[in-house]
């Protein structure tokens, strides 16, 4: 990209002075961040390599809450301004980056960069410089157990929460309509067979007997003997923890045999626009967890929507949430905190903060654990007339839980 | 009991669909000693073609047998004898390993650049179909993959043990050199049948897109399971693959209700190593692969 020379000179100018404003406020005692008037915010991204998709869907969603922010006002009435690195999807350079961020950019407040490879070393630096760190996207278990006490996932749910609204549902429906039994399939992949086996402990709580529980790798092409012990067995809820055409291929061999199951959920699929067009009209009643719609009536979701569709062209999809959902994590602790600089007793307030207090973002109310896990779940949709909507929550349904799912 | 029926039935079909997508497979080795690493990516190809015709026309998958199985054909004359008559004879299983590894990565390639890595599946309006009897389900399109697949199979006998051709293609498998002695264009012979084998590739990809969701890549899962059935029915030998393609298949199937998906799946490979261990030639290859 060429940037014209006489806009070189104003930002050489405007970071000159920057400079020295910052220079003339480190001298003075004052612990609410100086008084220069921008919030510089650190992140590095995978905008080339492997996660460069995903990476650039989180990269949108940054700046599109950067540039919402800085028209409504700023944080702490102070400008917003971002730094993105490119750590070419390099476990590698996303430490590097952040070092750099920290040390000699000089950055108030980081954000994480995108998935569980990257987020674990970028939190390692974060806990060295004591650093608050929120990050977008990682929700595999490793993530939570290193120990990082400064971490935060801004997303609804890791894995094996993703049902609970499901789970929740079914322990409040009186004990005769509950299911009495249930089978469960899943692909040999941490993030499915989490989904599954999530619901799989609470529904075990309740008293719901597993009648079925196969794993498959993930090269499995036939899936008719899996359907058959399913349809063998009769279950009442069928469970899939899938990607996608493992999922498709499970539920086309389960109808072939006949098996009508009073609730069927499957991770993934069933959220893919393809996947009507692969089952037919028989997908009424299906289930599934998903982590982000546009439709959310959440109160900063239908903001968030407009502006950023105004801005893209599109509805944000999950990343770019994710991304908008951190920036606003940060931007609640800030706000209550009432400080936003690399000073290690501000960053400490801003992480005690998260831990003790609740967040309203796009995708609900967050609250997290000691290790950073959010406490909160997935929303469930299922197809009602044709269409996937949401069902659970029921302050968030668009349309009536279908309790007896229909023949298939 | 009912589930040890079903899973029968299952095994049954599930084996006519491999002996169907293992036919061409041993045909290639047995005419020219080729590993035709290929064949399974043809499989893959077949079915986006049906796909895309379904997609396309609304016309059922079937009907674009009609013109898949001839340009199938005539691609695998071409293949034959713009490539794999140009390796050299002493090197050319090995050479041919090679050669149709950078074909099959030529159509994934392709097929992921003309119809993108989503996900696709045919629509049918009897996909999730059945037939009941005695408490067994039968999907009526596995049962239509099986049809086609016998049809076919039967049809590839016919043709190898009745016709001139066949007796050709028969001689050229057994002795090369006294095929040509006794006036066999043993060249030409091969060439058709290279085509007959890829031909097989556009009806097992056909019975495979009805009851299947494809993507790009998706032949890799398929050409270890088709390459232990060969070795096990025997290098070259079409009735030793049909056998061997039943006996994994159903003992994929019931192997499956007490050891689950992962270790059914291995069941293929263990029957490979026993094979080689036991029989290297294979159970119906006989004197054929034992100069191997």
């Amino acid at each position: 990209m060429k940037v014209p020379t006489s806009l070189r000179i104003t930002a050489l100018a405007v970071a000159g002075s920057l400079a020295l404003t910052g220079c003339i406020s480190s001298g003075d005692s004052g612990g609410g961040g100086g008084d220069d008037d921008t919030i510089s915010i650190g992140i590095s991204l995978p905008l080339t390599g492997d996660y460069s998709e995903p990476g650039k869907g989180v990269q949108q969603g940054y700046e599109a809450w950067a540039a919402w922010m800085n028209e409504n006002g700023g944080l702490l009435g102070k400008e917003v301004e971002l730094t993105i690195l490119d750590d070419q999807s390099s476990a590698d350079r996303v430490a590097a980056d952040y070092e750099k961020l920290i040390n000699s950019d000089g950055v108030d407040l980081i954000f994480g960069p995108f998935s569980t490879r990257l987020v674990v070393p970028a939190a390692q630096v974060a806990q060295d410089y004591g650093f608050l760190f929120v990050e977008p996207a990682g929700a595999a278990p490793e993530v939570f157990t290193q120990g990082f006490d400064n971490l935060f996932y801004a997303a609804p749910a890791v894995a094996d929460d993703h049902y609970d609204y499901l789970a929740d549902h079914i322990e409040a429906m009186p004990p005769a309509q509950r299911p009495k039994t249930a089978a469960y399939a899943a692909m040999d992949d941490p993030f499915a067979m989490g989904t599954a086996y999530g619901l799989k402990a609470r529904l075990e709580e309740m008293g719901v007997k597993t009648v079925v529980d196969e794993v498959y790798p993930p090269n499995t092409t036939d899936f008719s003997s899996i359907a058959a012990k399913v349809a063998d067995s009769n279950a009442d809820i069928m469970v899939g923890g899938t990607q996608y055409q493992d999922a498709v291929n499970l539920i086309l061999a389960l109808q072939q045999l006949d098996y009508q199951p009073a609730m069927a959920a499957f991770s993934t699929a069933p959220t893919n626009p393809e996947f009507p067009e692969a089952i037919g009209d028989k997908t009424e009643g299906i289930l599934s967890p998903t982590g982000y719609t546009p439709d959310a009536t959440y109160p900063s979701n239908k903001e968030f929507v407009e502006f950023y569709t105004a801005e893209y062209g599109d509805p944000p999809g999950e990343d770019q949430a994710n991304a908008w959902t951190t920036g606003q994590v940060v931007a609640a602790a800030v706000e209550a905190v009432d400080c936003a600089d690399p000073d290690p007793e501000c960053q400490q307030q801003l992480i005690d903060w998260l831990h003790e207090n609740e967040v309203e973002t796009v995708v609900g109310p967050l609250t997290w654990d000691s290790e950073g896990r959010p406490q909160g779940a997935h929303m469930i949709q299922q197809y009602v007339d044709g269409k996937i909507r949401i069902v659970l929550p029921e302050d968030q349904a668009e349309a009536e839980f279908i309790a007896v799912k229909p023949p298939w | 009991m009912s589930l040890l029926l079903q899973s029968l039935v299952l095994g049954v079909l599930l084996g006519g669909l491999y002996a169907l997508l293992a036919a061409g497979l041993t045909l290639y080795f047995g005419v020219m000693r080729v590993v035709m690493i290929a064949h399974s990516a043809f499989l893959i190809l077949a079915a986006y073609l049906a796909w895309f015709w379904t997609t396309e026309t609304g016309i059922d998958p079937m009907v674009s047998l009609l013109w898949t199985v001839p340009l199938f054909f005539v691609t695998g004359v071409l293949i034959q004898r713009l490539l794999i008559s140009r390796l050299r004879p002493a090197t050319l299983t090995m050479m041919s390993v090679l050669l149709t590894f950078a074909v099959a990565l030529v159509i994934e390639g392709t097929l992921g650049f003309v119809f993108t890595g989503t996900q696709r599946r045919v629509q049918l309006p009897y996909g999730g179909a059945d037939i009941s009897i005695g408490g067994v389900n039968i999907a009526v399109v596995k049962l239509i993959a099986f049809g086609l697949a016998a049809a076919s199979l039967l049809a590839l006998y016919l043709l190898l043990t009745r016709t001139k051709f066949g007796q050709a293609l028969r001689a050229t498998i057994q002795h090369p050199e006294a095929a040509r002695l006794v006036g066999i264009n043993t060249e030409r012979t091969a060439g058709y049948g290279f085509g007959l084998g890829l031909a097989t590739a556009a009806i097992g990809g056909t019975a495979l897109s009805l009851d299947s969701t494809i993507y790009p890549s998706l032949h890799w899962h398929w050409i270890g399971p088709l390459m232990a059935i060969i070795v096990v029915g025997g290098l070259g030998s079409i009735p030793g693959a049909a056998i061997a393609a039943m006996v994994l298949g159903v003992g994929q199937s019931l192997l499956q209700i007490p050891l689950g998906t992962t270790w059914a799946q291995t069941f293929f490979y263990i029957a490979l190593f026993a094979t080689l261990m036991i029989r290297p030639q294979g159970f119906f290859g006989g004197r054929l692969a034992q100069r191997f």
